[in-house]
């Protein structure tokens, strides 16, 4: 009798530990390139010029490498802000033309409503450089090249298609009732939109959002083509400049320092958003 | 015109060329219980939705309480309406849920407190208002449903399959509640439902429909003990009115599976030769009467209060019928089966009753 059970319990604590241990295993495969660029950001001038084993600072803690990183451009703030910018504006827009956009797929009957998603969806099909050079020619004459916001609008209209796909998704997945009773309850048009419909499609917003977030933010070859003014590119283009070197001479630690100012607003954006991203990505799978 | 509730006026609905709803006329008393019954597709649905104001009115007029409101707004028309599917908003407590329709017509505060509380009472959901949707059972999701609609205070309560998610057991009670609300409350209710012992139970006015028109509307009992035509004695009773396939030998007599019925009818309209639908309900059917018509049991089935037969007519033709009590009967048996006189229904070719 006893003997089933301890063997029971050795099964049960021997299944424990092999799940989190890997799990602790795994997590740390993921975790280690953030942190040793994170710890060697931190490393002095002169040791950062050295291999960087051990990869953590060992004469002490400094700044440096942040303050050769600011030398480099127009300065490592005017570049985040650049990118922010772009980012929260890409973000921003988009939400509200494909929440906008994805009810009206959802919700109305129109002429060729279902040839037209096909047409918008089809455009991820469209590999995007190869339409670089007609972006830069419109945006110029629109005279918004070498503009944060002709970039960001060429951001919107890039990251639409999967947007609009997801927002329709997710008002597919709200009951027409819950329309019609808040209707009968006298909500109408904007009103309905965001008293009733939003809360629902939260899960879809919040998902729409951090794509066209990370997308613009991470986002190089456009923003190399259509900036040309050093005072208004975005930090990728910015590291790319720090990766290049001065004089045949690379900083790394400026370089792991822009990699750390770059990635921590992900982490950031995504740890925060990331309990409404999952819904939002189940919801438009299972519908 | 003050004392109709609702007032349905050649009403019509069309989806491009096809029309679902053909010309509707109804007049619905302030005050009744009316049901819209029929089987999936034949426009109760989209009836109601029409006097929502949630589908568009192809063509006629619809008027609450004198009223004309065919292109108002839905939340304009007095009405409210349960949806099948409870359609609550999630997000909010029940009180939200409740209240919304009145913040929405910016009602005072006080006011809203006020009849959320009344309607709490009713409903006896006082203990839920804090709860949100998703931590309710069925049954409570449904009450706050109906509270939405009272909140209201409309001229006409709108239900549209209220109880068809719910389980048996609990569509019984709340089928009782309902009942017991529109008495209370005594305002104009419009029902739909398929199951008719929901449109039985809870009707003043039943009214069937097929394929978008009005078969019938009359009381409960109009209906079910003088159908206007062979779809409604079908429709309405459980299990379904036999409907046997005769023949007119006129001066009173059909010809069935062989033999000479009489038909408690003058037969105006009627030649002899002519073929008829013979009508009887399975209840009014008597086991073991002398002189009846022959059928073989082939399948019993043992319900305890009472039994159905499946039978055979010698001519082949089934015939169901509910058996109370008597002598014991084993499928496979020969019976003979009588009916009233004035239990028997007859049918024209074209599915009418000929009285």
């Amino acid at each position: 009798m006893t003997g089933k059970k301890e063997a029971r319990a050795r099964r049960a604590l021997l299944g424990a530990g092999g799940y989190h241990g890997t799990g602790i295993l795994l997590a740390i495969f993921f975790l280690a390139p953030f942190a040793i660029t994170i710890l060697s950001s931190f490393r002095h001038g002169t040791e950062a010029r050295l291999p960087p084993v051990p990869p953590w600072p060992t004469t002490g803690f400094s700044l440096d490498a942040y303050r050769s990183l600011d030398s480099f451009g127009a300065g490592v703030w005017q570049h985040t802000l650049n990118s922010a910018a772009v980012a929260i504006g890409t973000a921003l827009l988009t939400v509200v033309v494909s929440l906008l956009a994805g009810y009206g797929f959802s919700r109305y009957r129109f002429m060729f409503k279902n040839a037209l998603f096909v047409l918008i969806i089809a455009t991820l099909m469209i590999p995007f450089q190869s339409i670089l050079t007609p972006l830069f020619i419109i945006l110029a004459r629109l005279g918004l090249n070498n503009s944060l916001i002709g970039l960001t609008l060429v951001y919107v209209t890039l990251q639409l298609p999967f947007s609009v796909f997801m927002m329709r998704n997710a008002f597919d997945a709200v009951p027409k009732e819950i329309e019609e009773a808040a209707r009968i309850d006298g909500a109408r048009d904007l009103r309905l939109l965001v008293r009733v419909l939003l809360p629902l499609v939260l899960p879809g917003i919040v998902t729409v959002a951090i794509f066209a977030f990370l997308n613009s933010w991470n986002e190089f070859l456009a923003a190399l083509v259509l900036l040309s003014d050093n005072s208004k590119f975005t930090l990728p283009i910015l590291i790319s400049a720090v990766r290049a070197g001065r004089l045949g001479a690379i900083d790394w630690g400026a370089v792991q320092a822009g990699v750390t100012v770059m990635s921590v607003p992900c982490l950031f954006v995504f740890l925060l958003l990331q309990r409404y991203y999952m819904r939002g990505l189940m919801a438009g799978a299972v519908k | 015109m003050s004392d109709s509730g609702v007032q349905l006026t050649e009403v019509r609905k069309s989806y491009g060329s096809m029309e679902v709803i053909h010309g509707v006329n109804l007049s619905i008393p302030d005050g009744a219980f009316v049901v819209f019954v029929g089987p999936s597709g034949c426009g109760k649905s989209t009836l109601l939705r029409m006097i929502a104001g949630l589908e568009e009115v192809t063509d006629g007029e619809i008027a609450i309480k004198g009223r004309e409101v065919t292109d108002v707004d839905p939340s304009q028309r007095g009405i409210a309406m349960v949806f099948q599917s409870y359609a609550l908003y999630p997000h909010m407590t029940v009180r939200d849920n409740l209240a919304f329709g009145l913040k929405m017509q910016r009602t005072d505060k006080a006011v809203i407190d006020e009849r959320v509380a009344a309607a709490a009472a009713i409903l006896k959901i006082e203990q839920l208002l804090d709860r949100r949707p998703g931590q309710l059972s069925g049954g409570q999701r449904q009450r706050v449903a109906i509270g939405r609609a009272i909140v209201r205070q409309p001229e006409v309560f709108l239900f549209d399959e209220p109880l068809s998610n719910l389980d048996a057991e609990l569509r019984v009670s709340m089928r009782v509640e309902i009942a017991r609300l529109h008495r209370e409350l005594g305002n104009t209710m419009v029902y739909v439902t398929h199951d008719q012992t929901e449109a039985m139970t809870l009707a003043d006015v039943i009214v069937v429909l097929r394929d978008g028109r009005i078969e019938q509307s009359g009381s409960p009992r109009t209906v079910y003990e003088d159908p206007d035509n062979a779809f409604v004695a079908g429709f309405i009773g459980s299990p379904r009115m036999n409907l046997l396939d005769a023949v007119w030998r006129g001066d009173g007599k059909v010809e069935l599976a062989g033999r000479m019925e009489a038909a408690p009818i003058a037969g105006a309209g009627l030649v002899p030769g002519d073929k008829v639908t013979f009508g009887l309900r399975p209840e009014h059917l008597i086991v073991g009467a002398a002189g009846g018509i022959e059928a073989r049991v082939d399948v019993l089935e043992y319900l305890g209060g009472t039994r159905y037969l499946y039978c055979q007519l010698t001519d082949g033709q089934p015939l169901i019928v509910e058996y109370r009590d008597g002598p014991d009967v084993r499928s496979g048996d020969s019976i003979t089966l009588g009916c009233p006189p004035d239990r028997r229904y007859i049918f024209n070719e074209g599915g009418l009753r000929i009285r």
